[in-house]
């Protein structure tokens, strides 16, 4: 659905984006990570046909940058990173503009539609200046939706909103996920990456790692278990480093942490293993990295590298 | 060029300064103004008689038309009034579409706005002619209410002549043919002066230069140096009309996508 191969965009000295090539399917939510300034608007911009590349081309929905710039346009739905809505004009006017710029067969039925899934319709003859900021991002995700665009492309959707217009939102997402449509989402949150994007990609001017979010948890640490004891057991530790599957075992103050490629398989086998040798087991689970921490490594990473 | 899109931006245009109570102050204030002056200066002809004793134009000037010349003294100095009166009525149409451009445009600088149009199938080109049709038309049917109102007021207050002398072609014509063609050159001013700056009043007294050479002209005929004729008007519409396309041609030129992106913030 997104191909993009070696995009670069430089303003002026400022290498905004370096060689960045990626690969979405249809249907996928891709997350985009980064820090601020690591270029993702400017790729989002780029995939919109809204700046040239400076180098690199992609393909969105089949069409090329630069050679069929109006087909990239009516392909995709662009979330940006201020509403941007008419602040005199009504949510039906708002939507109707869009609407007609985009050659929407039934304008009124769309605007209706997405107005009440949004739940904005009691609200659709008011002038959005009066909105608050969940609505009018609302209105604004609407207004990207409302031909239908076989690619979403969010720029930051819940940064400013409060947390329960962030819900709303990142629900609302992960309904226009159930239907097939390809996401392309920029944000800070990395929760909101973790929940709803089958895969993220990390840029800092590069792309510095493209995966699911499981994958790059584990990728980063690797898989391991923590066992807790209900007493220390003596010689245990030698016992479980004996064992084939374990790849390693870290002595902890209540326990173990126990490294194993593939818990599901093997977790019944080292439980069965402790249990023999004698260990009171009180607990025993998977240790989980959240999305937040890979992300600071890889900066670290991307940092040491550039240095 | 997909004439439908334009359509759009020019009824978006129109739907918003419906709504914007300073562009709408400003266009119907100016005219306003204008009408209520040159109808008071005949009024005031009318039933307040001998306030001129030093006739503009004495009789017997040389090169005088013989439309004026044949007037009496009272009547021909309100012509010639009403004469200069009309080059401001003429720069309604230079000064205002300035003005609504460069407000439309700061306005969605303001709001953010130009991105998400800019990622719909809509050409640079069709954005541009619709912001600078927008700001047209309501100022060109400013001055032409203005012009009717001013024509239909000096039937009733002046004399056959004068009023006669006031709908001669050379006015009829500039307000049909020229004041469009003055109102968008003066919108693509806007919309060039504008999107370098972030105050509409900086676009607008910039874009002003644009009134200055018909302020040259106009001071020209108020010192007697040149009667407008009507074959003046129609040679100088070519002229006009070149210009006219070369400064939409360049406006277009000058923004592309990303140029509006960057430079209409
Ligand atoms: N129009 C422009 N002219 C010059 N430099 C620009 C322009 N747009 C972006 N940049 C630069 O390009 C780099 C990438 O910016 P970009 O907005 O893409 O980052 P981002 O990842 O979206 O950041 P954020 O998280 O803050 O939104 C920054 O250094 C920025 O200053
Ligand atoms: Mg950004």
């Amino acid at each position: 659905m997104i191909h993009a191969e070696g995009l670069v965009k430089r303003f002026g000295d400022n290498l905004a984006v370096d060689d960045v090539s990626l690969e979405v399917r249809q249907g996928e939510v891709f997350g985009f990570l980064g820090p601020n300034g690591a270029g993702k608007t400017t790729t989002v911009r780029m995939l919109t046909t809204l700046v040239a590349p400076t180098g690199g081309t992609a393909w969105v929905n089949g069409h090329q940058l630069g050679v069929a710039d109006a087909q990239v346009r009516a392909s995709v739905g662009l979330l940006t990173e201020a509403p941007g809505l008419y602040p005199r004009l009504t949510a039906v006017e708002n939507l109707g503009i869009y609407g007609q710029l985009h050659g929407v067969e039934d304008v009124p039925a769309q605007v209706r539609k997405y107005l009440t899934l949004l739940e904005l319709w009691d609200r659709r003859d008011e002038p959005v200046g009066g909105f608050s900021k969940g609505m009018q991002q609302k209105l604004a995700i609407a207004r990207a939706l409302l031909h239908e665009p076989p690619a979403l492309f969010l720029d930051e959707p819940t940064a400013a909103l409060d947390p329960e217009a962030a819900r709303v939102v990142r629900d609302f997402i992960e309904t226009l996920r159930g239907e097939g449509r390809t996401i392309f989402l920029c944000t800070h949150n990395l929760d909101e990456a973790d929940r709803l994007c089958d895969r993220v990609g990390v840029i800092r001017q590069r792309l510095v790692r493209v995966d699911t979010p499981a994958n790059l948890r584990h990728g980063l640490y690797g898989r391991s278990v923590r066992v807790r004891l209900a007493q220390p057991t003596p010689g245990l530790e030698a016992s479980v480093a004996a064992l084939p599957f374990v790849q390693g075992v870290t002595p902890l103050e209540d326990g173990l942490r126990v490294a194993l490629d593939d818990p599901e398989t093997h977790n019944p086998n080292l439980v069965r293993a402790l249990v023999a040798a004698g260990a009171a087991i009180q607990y025993l689970e998977e240790e989980s990295h959240t999305l937040e921490q890979v992300y600071f490594d890889l900066m670290a990473e991307s940092r040491e590298a550039v240095a | 060029m997909n004439t439908g899109r334009i359509r759009v931006i020019v009824r978006k245009e129109w739907l918003d300064m419906r709504k914007n109570k300073m562009v709408l102050g400003m266009m119907f204030l100016l005219p306003l103004i204008l009408v209520l002056m040159i109808l008071g200066t005949a009024a005031a002809f009318r039933y307040v008689p001998e306030q001129m004793s030093d006739p503009l134009v004495p009789e017997g000037t040389p090169g005088l038309p013989p439309a004026l010349a044949q007037m009496d003294t009272d009547d021909r100095t309100l012509a010639i009034l009403n004469d200069q009166y009309m080059f401001y009525l003429l720069m309604i149409p230079m000064v205002l579409p300035v003005y609504i451009a460069s407000y439309s445009i700061i306005g969605e600088k303001e709001t953010r706005s130009l991105e998400p149009i800019l990622a719909t199938p809509i050409s640079t080109a069709e954005l541009l002619i619709g912001k600078v049709v927008g700001a047209v038309t309501p100022a060109v049917i400013a001055a032409w209410a203005s012009f009717a109102l001013t024509a239909l007021g000096m039937y009733f207050l002046a004399t056959r002549p004068v009023f006669l002398y006031l709908i001669r072609p050379i006015w009829t014509v500039g307000m049909l043919i020229h004041s469009p063609l003055f109102a968008l050159m003066s919108a693509s001013g806007g919309v060039i002066a504008s999107s370098r700056l972030n105050d509409p009043r900086a676009a607008q007294q910039i874009s002003g230069l644009l009134v200055v050479p018909l302020l040259g002209v106009s001071f020209l005929v108020l010192m007697g140096r040149v009667y407008l004729d009507t074959g003046t008007l129609l040679w100088v519409t070519p002229i006009i009309l070149a210009l006219n396309a070369a400064i939409l041609w360049l406006t277009v030129r000058i923004f592309q996508r990303e140029t509006i992106l960057t430079r209409w913030k």
